[in-house]
């Protein structure tokens, strides 16, 4: 390992800023991006709306560099920990306009009345900042998935649908545009250190390894540590519940993580790519996966959030594991001198409780190239169908031999400690003619596998009334018309 | 002239806007409110020594140090700034800290001990009602006899109906920052909608003078309701650590403490019944309106009244009894919220409409249609107000048409026939809405208008923006009235020291009530600015005949209206006003005319006017998870002449999205210990982008002046967020034909997924013959 440093550097809108931590008392390494800023003169603009990645009051840009050009990312800058930017540009509200002309996404806002009480604004406007940077004409989808993650209380979100529809017709030619090849050699300078980033205050260490050897190492050194990537579950524990991390290992820059790779039987999928980029990987190959991540969190999120990351803490509802399941999904473990490969199923022991070891780290997932005639879907049931947490979620596959099921996986979320297979229920349709009296006779058996929960969310019957209706709806979903 | 943008536009997308938590004053401490983590509890024990020892912590105050009045009720006084032996809620303040670092009053936070010994709670209104705890006595308004007909008419149904709470959810939570300044001085940022109000109540904490006291409101960053009194303690909270420790103290509510703290839109458990003919005519109407007042009456009374007054929203029913009760309960006090009971008391005679129709067998918006106020005598409210310039029979027809109501409601039969598992429903609703506060003194509001000698012009008045655009729409008034150019004009914060004793920006009434004000003053200012352009255009036009009747303002000029060629330009005129000693600044006064209630009798007139709006919705229902999607929307809305079109339909568009919010997944759950769960936007699920209809038509009735208010426009702010009956109904009509119609389905607001597949159940059960 290459000796260790206790500075990261990013660019500020256009200017490279070095933050000591050794050094600079002030600045904790889990201080977030967004408070950051808040201290700072003149950042005020960016604001905190709920603290916890849900209503994207604190969202800026990220640029990253790959190769010579910039690619934008929203984030919810309330959950992401200073050392996370590192080499990257964060790019504010504030540095928007150009020499006092307003970019195009902010003209347009104040042109169709985007803004009421102002508020939620400066957070809109980065994200639509972020869509005029990757796309040019968005459809009515693109444009409401952009501002998923963006709460609005005031205007019914109809103007600035409008304003982005406005803003997104013209030819880039901003002055980010511009200065696109200066900020990418910045960056690009920036990123050529390799060495790890090692912080230690008197309450906190933070290690932040560029290397997946490196982190493999650090995981060895502090097995109690926290493995943070995008952070969106870990930074709550500090932003809702003040619990001090006291030790933890960011991997989010370990470019040796993000990949989808096509392999002869399986996609292998790197643990740290984001869900968004595995979105955009899944489309057309895996379309229950790119189906469900639609609808997965919002776009800030996706930009943050790994698939690792949500696989590693196995929340009783993980919104991908049940899909997962379906798939036949394999994780792959890797410490500095071993490494294993577990079926999902395996690996998911309990309530936020998996079979990894300490000096382990997910490394990737692997996913079986569906078979012919082997149909997977997934099912998310929510209160409100976008930037919600599932109340039930279902990942089923299918297949059919003769009209007789040969193979099926129920797996749900939601339902019980841990996501998990109605093994009975699997069981009993296995070898029978797949007809809605079958399925229907299998919804009872359903009821009788899972004792769920009642909530803030739902209710027990509700959960329960779902889970088999679920069934119902995949069958209905997998015959052919007038079978 | 094109609409005038928001004023402050330009500012919110490049994020300059200020609001309370952006100002930092020098040497600020951070404040923090310790509140109750039960229910109902004697306070046992105190232990504060550890927690003072904490490094930073400059202050920690119990009630025993509050100097002044320990009480915060904005009406009733039973609502203690800080608990003294008795908590009665969960998120009631108890202690307050103010510490260098928001780190150090949390770690500070963490030492004090308490100790509680747990009463007996009240959490439920079913419990609220069986126990007879009211906050307030009963109140009734009674019209012809309803009883009777009960015993006669063709047909009765009688049911309940719950409607649940509502979080305000403004994006900007309770902040407030008390800047100590020289003797008693204080002076106040807040976020609040009444700023008279939050002056008011800081002065009583710290036992000190109302004219010691300054409260400035530049914006908030959305208020809804949720700041006209409750704005008010964060502000008190504030105060007393500035006052304690001669030091700026800010606070700002997180989130989740905000959420768990606050009061919300009064959940009402209301009991019905209703008689008609079987042509659908309504004979007689009775209604129990019960609210969830919380643990101490803020604005419970106001509010019930006007869910009472508009319990028969859009109806004449020639025999009519409502009665309204409030009851105390172990919860945050509840709060005004867009709409004020309005909402709730609509609520109820919409869901009897809508059975009646399924009895019936009707056309529920045809039914409506026959039983809209009309023609005397079928226009006297309950209360004895009359309904004149009636525009739903207008708005009716217009909607039907450009909705295509009867089309639709054909292919929806159609699609519903050959779907099993996704069923469509579509509902029309109207909206009549009373403008005016129904506490008849507060219709008042004062403005300040100064002109500085270089011709520009500030404007003060007793509004507050909290995004609903009335410094825009004051602006464009000024900008009318003196004839010169919005750029030389500036709205400013709303401050106590410049106009005093404001009411509430709140009962929609901002525009209307300071609108007239501004006017007023304005019109002093031109009266006098007049006499100096007399004399000026004598000189110039070498003529005696000239009168301030022939003075002109206009396009940043003033001329005779005899002679229009001579202008003497704007400033000019003010500079030789300043020179001849004329003040240049005016105050203006005004209050509502004719507008009076009597609560005993429940008799009077009320309301100025009526706004009023109707609405078309169409959704899907997913018949396997009970899950809605709001295919399309038509909304036509009047306001009159519109002040601000855009500002308008911003209001329109914002308040029904709300209102869709309120009757689908805005779900708020405590648990039987009082504790909230729906604690943050993780599980309280306001509208996303995703959430609007799909197609979304919204209107405004034109050509419709209202005669008597300024440029005779109409109050717009409520009324819109009534509109989504539109889609509650229409979801339920949707559950309804999952059973062909036959069945009533269970139903309360909000419609969420777990309630609407909960009715569907019901009803396939009953359809196979199961249950009853």
């Amino acid at each position: 390992m290459s000796s260790p440093r206790s500075s990261i550097q990013f660019v500020l809108n256009n200017q490279v800023i070095t933050v000591d931590f050794n050094a600079d008392t002030e600045l904790k390494p889990t201080t977030t991006v967004l408070n950051y800023l808040r201290a700072m003169p003149f950042h005020k603009g960016v604001k905190e709306g709920c603290a916890e990645g849900d209503c994207g009051a604190c969202t800026v840009v990220i640029a990253e560099n790959n190769e010579g050009k910039l690619f934008y990312k929203a984030i919810d800058s309330c959950l992401v920990f200073l050392p996370m930017i590192h080499g990257k540009q964060l790019i504010t509200i504030e540095n928007l306009a150009d020499s006092g002309k307003l970019h195009p996404v902010q003209q347009e806002m104040v042109n169709h009345n985007g803004s009421q009480c102002g508020y939620c604004t400066p957070g809109v406007v980065m994200s639509l900042f972020g869509l005029y940077k990757t796309h040019h004409n968005p459809g009515r989808e693109i444009i409401e998935d952009t501002l998923t993650g963006n709460l609005c209380r005031c205007t019914g979100y109809q103007p600035i649908i409008t304003a982005a529809e406005h803003a997104c017709s013209c030819v880039d030619k901003d002055k980010f545009k511009l200065h696109e090849a200066e900020i990418s050699g910045l960056l690009a300078h920036i990123n050529t250190d390799k060495s790890p980033i090692e912080i230690h205050t008197p309450t906190r260490q933070y290690f932040k390894p560029l290397t997946l050897q490196d982190a493999l190492n650090y995981r060895h050194r502090y097995p109690k540590a926290i493995i943070v990537s995008g952070a969106t579950d870990t930074a709550l524990r500090q932003t809702k519940k003040n619990e001090v991390l006291a030790e933890i290992i960011d991997i989010s820059n370990i470019a040796e993580l993000k990949y989808f790779n096509e392999q002869a039987q399986d996609y292998k999928i790197g643990s740290g790519i984001s869900l968004e980029e595995l979105k955009k990987h899944a489309a057309g190959i895996l379309p229950a996966l790119h189906q469900l991540l639609k609808i997965f969190g919002s776009l800030q999120i996706r930009n943050l959030a790994t698939i690792g990351g949500n696989i590693g803490s196995a929340s009783p509802i993980g919104d991908t594991l049940p899909l997962l399941m379906a798939y036949k999904a394999k994780v792959r473990l890797q410490s500095a001198d071993s490494g294993r490969l577990l079926w999902l199923d395996d690996f998911i022991k309990g309530y936020r409780l998996t079979d990894i070891h300490a000096d382990e780290l997910i490394t990737a997932i692997h996913i079986p190239k569906p078979g012919q005639g082997f149909i997977t879907l997934s099912y998310k049931v929510s209160k409100r169908k976008d930037l919600d947490i599932s109340t039930v979620s279902g990942g089923f596959s299918l297949l059919l031999e003769n009209g007789n099921v040969k193979e099926i996986i129920l797996a749900f979320g939601g339902m019980a400690d841990h996501p998990r297979r109605a093994a009975d229920t699997e069981h009993f349709l296995t070898g029978k003619p797949w007809t809605r009296p079958n399925v229907e006779h299998a919804m009872k058996i359903l009821f009788h596998e899972f004792l769920p929960l009642s909530d803030a969310r739902a209710g027990a019957e509700y959960r329960s009334l779902v889970a088999r209706n679920l069934l119902l709806k995949f069958y209905t979903e997998t015959i052919t018309p007038g079978q | 002239m094109a609409d005038l943008k928001h004023d402050s536009a330009i500012k919110h997308v490049t994020g300059e806007s200020v609001y309370v938590n952006d100002i930092a004053a020098g040497q600020q401490l951070t404040g923090r409110v310790v509140y109750s983590p039960v229910a109902h509890a004697r306070i046992s024990l105190l232990k504060l020594d550890a927690a003072k020892k904490v490094k930073g912590v400059v202050a920690i105050l119990t009630h025993h140090d509050i100097p002044g009045q320990n009480q915060m009720g904005p009406v009733v006084e039973d609502e203690p700034c800080l608990a003294e032996d008795e908590v009665t809620f969960v998120g009631q303040a108890v202690l307050l800290i103010a510490a260098e670092t928001s780190q150090a009053a949390y770690e500070a936070e963490k030492l004090i001990r308490i100790e509680f010994e747990e009463l007996e709670t009240i959490l439920t209104l079913q419990d609220a009602i069986a126990k007879d705890n009211l906050i307030t006595p009963p109140r009734i308004i009674e019209n012809g006899n309803a009883e009777q007909v009960f015993k006669s008419a063709p047909h009765v149904i009688a049911g309940y109906l719950e409607t649940g709470a509502q979080e305000h959810w403004y994006l900007e939570t309770q902040t407030a920052l008390a800047i100590p300044g020289e003797g008693k001085e204080m002076l106040i940022h807040a976020s609040s909608q009444n700023p008279a109000e939050t002056q008011a109540i800081v002065a009583e904490v710290l036992g000190i003078a109302k004219n010691e006291v300054e409260v400035e409101v530049r914006r908030m960053g959305g208020g809804f309701g949720g700041k006209e009194t409750q704005g008010n303690h964060v502000a008190a909270w504030a105060a007393l650590l500035a006052n304690a420790s001669r030091r700026p103290v800010s606070i700002t509510l997180s989130r989740d403490d905000d959420q768990k703290m606050t009061g919300k839109r009064h959940r009402f458990l209301s009991k019905y019944r209703m008689a008609f003919t079987d042509e659908g005519r309504i004979l007689a109407y009775s209604v129990e309106l019960n609210s969830d007042a919380g643990a101490a009456t803020d604005l419970s009374r106001a509010i019930l009244e006007r869910a009472m007054l508009h319990a028969e929203n859009s109806y004449y029913i020639p025999n009519v009894k409502i009665v309204g009760k409030a009851y105390k309960t172990n919860l945050p006090s509840n709060t005004a919220f867009r709409g004020f009971g309005g909402p709730q008391g609509m609520a109820v005679i919409e869901t009897a409409i809508d059975r009646m129709a399924r009895f019936l067998q009707k056309d529920p918006a045809m039914l409506r249609k026959i039983n809209f106020y009309g023609a005397q005598p079928e226009n006297i409210t309950p209360y004895g107000e009359t309904v004149s310039n009636n525009r739903l029979h207008l708005m009716y027809d217009t909607l039907m048409d450009s909705s295509e109501y009867e089309k639709r409601r054909q292919s929806i039969l159609l699609f519903n026939r050959e779907h099993e598992f996704v069923k469509r429903g579509i509902s029309l609703t109207p909206v009549k809405f009373g403008i005016s506060f129904t506490t008849a003194f507060l219709n008042q509001a004062g403005a300040l208008v100064n002109i500085y000698n270089d011709g520009t012009i500030a404007v003060n008045h007793g509004g507050t923006e909290m995004g609903q655009g009335l410094h825009t729409k004051i602006l464009g008034i000024a900008a009318n009235q003196f004839g010169v150019s919005p750029e030389n004009i500036k709205i400013h914060s709303t401050n106590t020291s410049k106009v005093p004793n404001t009411s509430a920006t709140a009962a929609s009434t901002g525009s209307d009530l300071n609108g007239m004000a501004v006017k007023n003053a304005i019109d002093i200012l031109k009266s006098r600015l007049a006499e100096v352009a007399v004399d000026e255009l004598k000189l110039k036009l070498n003529t005696q005949s000239i009168t301030a009747d022939h003075i002109i303002f206009s396009a940043d000029s003033v001329f005779a209206a005899t002679n229009p060629e001579i202008l003497i330009p704007f400033p000019e005129l003010v500079k030789k006003a300043y020179l001849r000693q004329v003040s240049l600044s005016a105050t203006g006064f005004y209050k509502t005319p004719g507008v009076f209630y009597d609560r005993e009798t429940g008799r009077g007139n009320p309301f100025y006017y009526y706004a009023y709006g109707m609405s078309v919705s169409e959704v899907e229902v997913d018949v396997l998870t009970g899950e809605s999607k709001l295919l399309r929307s038509d909304i036509l809305h009047d306001v009159g002449d519109s002040l601000n079109p855009e500002i308008d339909t911003g209001q329109i568009e914002g308040g029904f999205i709300q209102g869709v919010g309120w009757v689908t997944t805005e779900e708020i759950k405590w648990d039987n210990k009082g504790h909230l769960l729906t604690h943050s936007p993780d599980t309280y699920k306001i509208p996303t982008v995703n959430d609007i209809p799909a197609v979304f038509n919204v209107k405004l009735l034109s050509g419709q002046p209202n005669e008597g208010t300024v440029s005779k426009s109409k109050a717009v702010g409520e009324p819109p967020l009534m509109l989504a009956f539109s889609v509650w109904l229409a979801i339920k009509d949707a559950v309804s034909a999952v059973g062909n119609h036959k069945y009533e389905p269970s139903f309360s607001l909000p419609a969420t997924a777990e309630v609407v597949l909960l009715s569907i159940e019901e009803i396939k059960r009953k359809g196979l013959g199961v249950g009853d």
